[in-house]
């Protein structure tokens, strides 16, 4: 059971003038789950992509149960085997639930729908999983969408499964129940290599791990004979020193939402009748799990979501019937949860998205124009409050590695001085130490008087940084009481909606 | 016709208009569902109608005609794949270049052989024609619906990166989506061309953008597509029956039917007409 099943050697990945890997190997073996760690553009999804085939690399070979194998595209890898699920769901919205498991593996010219069906339902009862073959997969949420792609690489006989942050989306209950299922294949023969920057989860479930820095390879450990200390210590360098939240008092109210109801997408009602007030001061966490209603009070604040009913106001002036443009200015600052979609332009260069939305601010408008000094001091800053790897501010933005994209995102919040932050995920896909950095800032920009909110599915990350935490559950907001105001099982209860 | 009541004779050219817009609304079919924005229907359209008229007035040969028709179509077909998908050229600049290099190419190819021009065209049966359309709404359905193809052919067209994450190759799909559409245009073409017994300049007068028309108004579907473009036919048929007639007292313009298959597309695309329709979400993405 323990051969090796995947060799990679000497691999070296240029993208032009930028060597993303050097000389790294990586041998996995068979019936593990192999944690790939590292930090943002440390090259974990280069060497993923190019064992699945997406690329070629510069140097360097590729063996399968010890076959040389050169994939020229993923379907070649996916003949051989391997199969991927990446961070971001390849599951198509439009399609149905049956036709995105088959996708690209139908059993024949003409597809035998109910043959199909039946294999279906013997792979999810195998896993414990449940479809509706037939319902279209737009509107599933991140749980079930990993489940259907995890179906999706057994669904293809693949033997290697690569999941890159498989549990970015995932609550802590979920990703226990993933991480369990990931076992059991593994146990009936599968090779897993998971993607991640969450250290705990490398500690509680995988066998053997290892670490890239910077396109290079630190070394590979069998977790039982390592610890999260110095896996930390590989993965940046150096030890990390986490700070505490310090004491603090708070000020006036600057953001007060009460009785606030807001229209969803499908004309139902997304946040139900929700109160709260946050003070000058606070870092406030927003813990629920996905799609309870967090996005559309977040669009909601800032004029991006029809209201139903309930008022806003900023600094005691009622905005709830301002425009997006107009609470901007007033101080308002979106962290998307979409970067790709609601963040970004992602043809534009750094710098001219890191006055979107800025546009109209006193700094960076210049009469009709622009003021190029201004948009160039933003990009300058938005590129170093996180550290970010990039090549110059006119490069595209869509070239940056997510992770970096998304230290950008969050930085660009801080420009123009902002009275409230609403950060959605603003870890999402950034590593450890600049993750701390992230909270840092945030809690910084709250002492200096604003207000942060925070969505995070990490519950936590929240109970860990945060000042408060808020509960969403059905489009309703709470708040635990105060002597469990961070108390994870009280957390945990008010986010499925037990008291 | 001067005894036929005007009813038959209104749904006569109804499946008259009506054939030709569904082969080529099947053809604009192949090509959007797969990702491609196609506006050019007009321009293959056109293309093989000037090659069916000439090729079958210069051989006699009816069967030689249509290939030819379907040749023609088919390589401007296969010249907007090269641009949109290998050069990566704007779908809408690539479509529009390839009407008007049509409408260039057959108004001099109409000069140069008008001599033919004159010669009786030995076509195919005009409802050969429309029995090949009708059979040919039912088999893209059907394709689409159960077939391997179809499903590729949508989940390209729905997110190319997605696809190609699973392992497709949405270029080698639009390939064949491409050549669908040159076969189905081809033969609208063809037909056309065949009605009307040999081939004038511009001869599809906007046929292949009523055509797309009609794809939008049914949704990018088979079935709902064939629907609209009876209807699209119908209008044709009602306008003619009322030419030069005064309707409540009223004489209404040619134009005004003319326009109304695009006021009605325009409707139906605000929603205010069905429950709108919704476009492949990957039309024009790489």
């Amino acid at each position: 059971m323990s051969e090796i099943m995947v060799q990679m050697s000497g691999i070296t990945m240029d993208f032009g003038a930028v060597r993303a890997l050097e000389n790294v190997s990586l041998s996995v073996k068979q019936g593990h789950i192999h944690a790939l760690v590292g930090e943002n553009g440390a090259g974990k999804t280069t060497l993923m992509r190019i064992l699945y085939g997406a690329i070629q690399p510069t140097e360097g070979s590729v063996q399968i149960g010890g076959e040389e194998k050169h994939f020229r595209s993923q379907d070649e890898a996916i003949h051989a085997g391997v199969g991927m699920v990446s961070q971001h769901y390849s599951i198509i919205p439009e399609l149905t639930q049956l036709d995105n498991l088959m996708v690209g593996a139908e059993p024949g010219w003409l597809i035998p729908r109910a043959a199909a069906k039946t294999r279906a339902d013997e792979l999810a009862q195998r896993m414990g999983f449940e479809f509706e073959w037939d319902a279209l997969s737009e509107g599933i949420g991140p749980a079930q969408a990993q489940k259907l792609e995890i179906l999706k690489l057994l669904w293809r006989d693949s033997q290697i499964m690569i999941l890159d942050e498989p549990t970015a989306m995932l609550t802590p209950a979920d990703s226990d129940l993933l991480y369990g299922k990931l076992r059991e294949l593994a146990n009936a023969g599968a090779t897993v290599i998971v993607v991640t920057h969450r250290l705990p989860e490398v500690m509680e479930y995988c066998d053997e791990v290892t670490v890239l820095r910077s396109g290079q390879l630190i070394g590979s450990k069998v977790v039982s004979e390592t610890n999260s200390a110095e896996l930390a210590e590989m993965i940046v360098g150096h030890a990390i020193e986490f700070q505490k939240p310090d004491k603090f008092d708070a000020g006036e109210v600057v953001l007060s939402v009460s009785g606030l109801s807001v229209k969803g997408d499908r004309g139902d009602e997304a946040v139900k009748s929700a109160s709260f007030e946050l003070r000058a001061g606070e870092f406030v966490g927003l813990a629920g799990v996905d799609g309870n209603g967090q996005r559309e009070l977040f669009l909601n604040l800032m004029g991006l979501q029809p209201t139903l009913g309930g008022g806003i106001t900023l600094d005691e002036v009622d905005i709830t019937r301002h425009s997006t443009s107009e609470r901007l200015l007033n101080g308002m600052r979106l962290i998307p949860e979409d970067r790709h979609e609601e963040a970004v332009i992602e043809d534009w260069s750094i710098e001219e998205n890191g006055i979107l939305g800025l546009q109209r601010s006193g700094s960076v408008k210049s009469g009709m124009a622009i003021n190029g000094s201004a948009k160039a001091a933003i990009a300058e800053r938005i590129t170093t409050l996180f550290p970010t790897k990039f090549d110059h501010v006119h490069q595209r933005f869509g070239a940056l590695s997510g992770g970096n994209q998304q230290k950008v995102v969050n930085a660009r919040a801080f420009e123009g001085n902002p009275r409230v932050i609403l950060a959605f995920q603003p870890t999402r896909g950034i590593d450890i130490k600049v993750s701390e950095l992230v909270f840092q800032k945030l809690r910084a920009f709250a002492r200096s008087g604003g207000a942060v909110v925070m969505v995070n599915f990490d519950v936590d990350d929240l109970i860990e940084h945060c000042d408060r935490i808020l509960v969403i559950n059905h489009g309703e907001v709470f708040e635990p009481r105060p002597e469990e105001s961070h108390d994870r099982a009280a957390i945990g209860r008010l986010m499925v909606g037990a008291q | 016709m001067a005894n036929t009541s005007p009813v038959i004779s209104v749904l006569t050219s109804t499946l008259t208009f009506s054939a030709p817009l569904v082969l080529a609304a099947l053809g604009g079919l192949c090509s959007e569902r797969s990702g491609v924005i196609n506006i050019g229907l007009e321009g293959k359209m056109l293309g093989a109608a000037c090659a069916t008229g000439f090729v079958t007035q210069a051989t006699g040969n009816a069967f030689l005609g249509m290939i030819s028709g379907l040749m023609t179509a088919i390589l401007l077909s296969f010249l907007h794949w090269l641009l949109t998908q290998t050069y990566r050229m704007d779908h809408i600049i690539s479509g529009m270049g390839i009407n008007l290099l049509a409408g260039g190419a057959t108004a001099l190819v109409a000069k140069t052989f008008s001599s033919l021009g004159s010669e009786k065209m030995n076509a195919f049966p005009v409802a050969a024609y429309w029995v090949m359309a009708w059979t040919a709404v039912f088999g893209v359905y059907w394709y689409l619906k159960n077939s391997r193809g179809g499903l590729r052919l949508n989940a390209v067209g729905q997110d190319p990166d997605k696809a190609r994450q699973m392992g497709l190759k949405p270029v080698k799909v639009r390939f064949m989506a491409l050549l669908w559409t040159g076969v189905f245009t081809g033969i609208a073409g063809a037909l056309v061309v065949s009605n009307a017994g040999s081939f004038t300049d511009n001869m599809t007068a906007g046929r292949g953008y009523i055509a797309l028309a009609a794809l939008i108004l049914g949704g990018w579907r088979p079935i709902p597509a064939f629907f609209a473009c009876l209807f699209f036919g119908f209008l044709d048929g009602v306008q003619l029956q009322l030419q030069g007639q005064s309707l409540f007292g009223q004489t209404i313009p040619v134009e005004f039917w003319q326009a109304l298959p695009y006021l009605v597309t325009i409707l139906a695309l605000a929603g205010l007409l069905g429950k709108g329709s919704k476009a492949p979400s990957g039309l024009g993405r790489a």
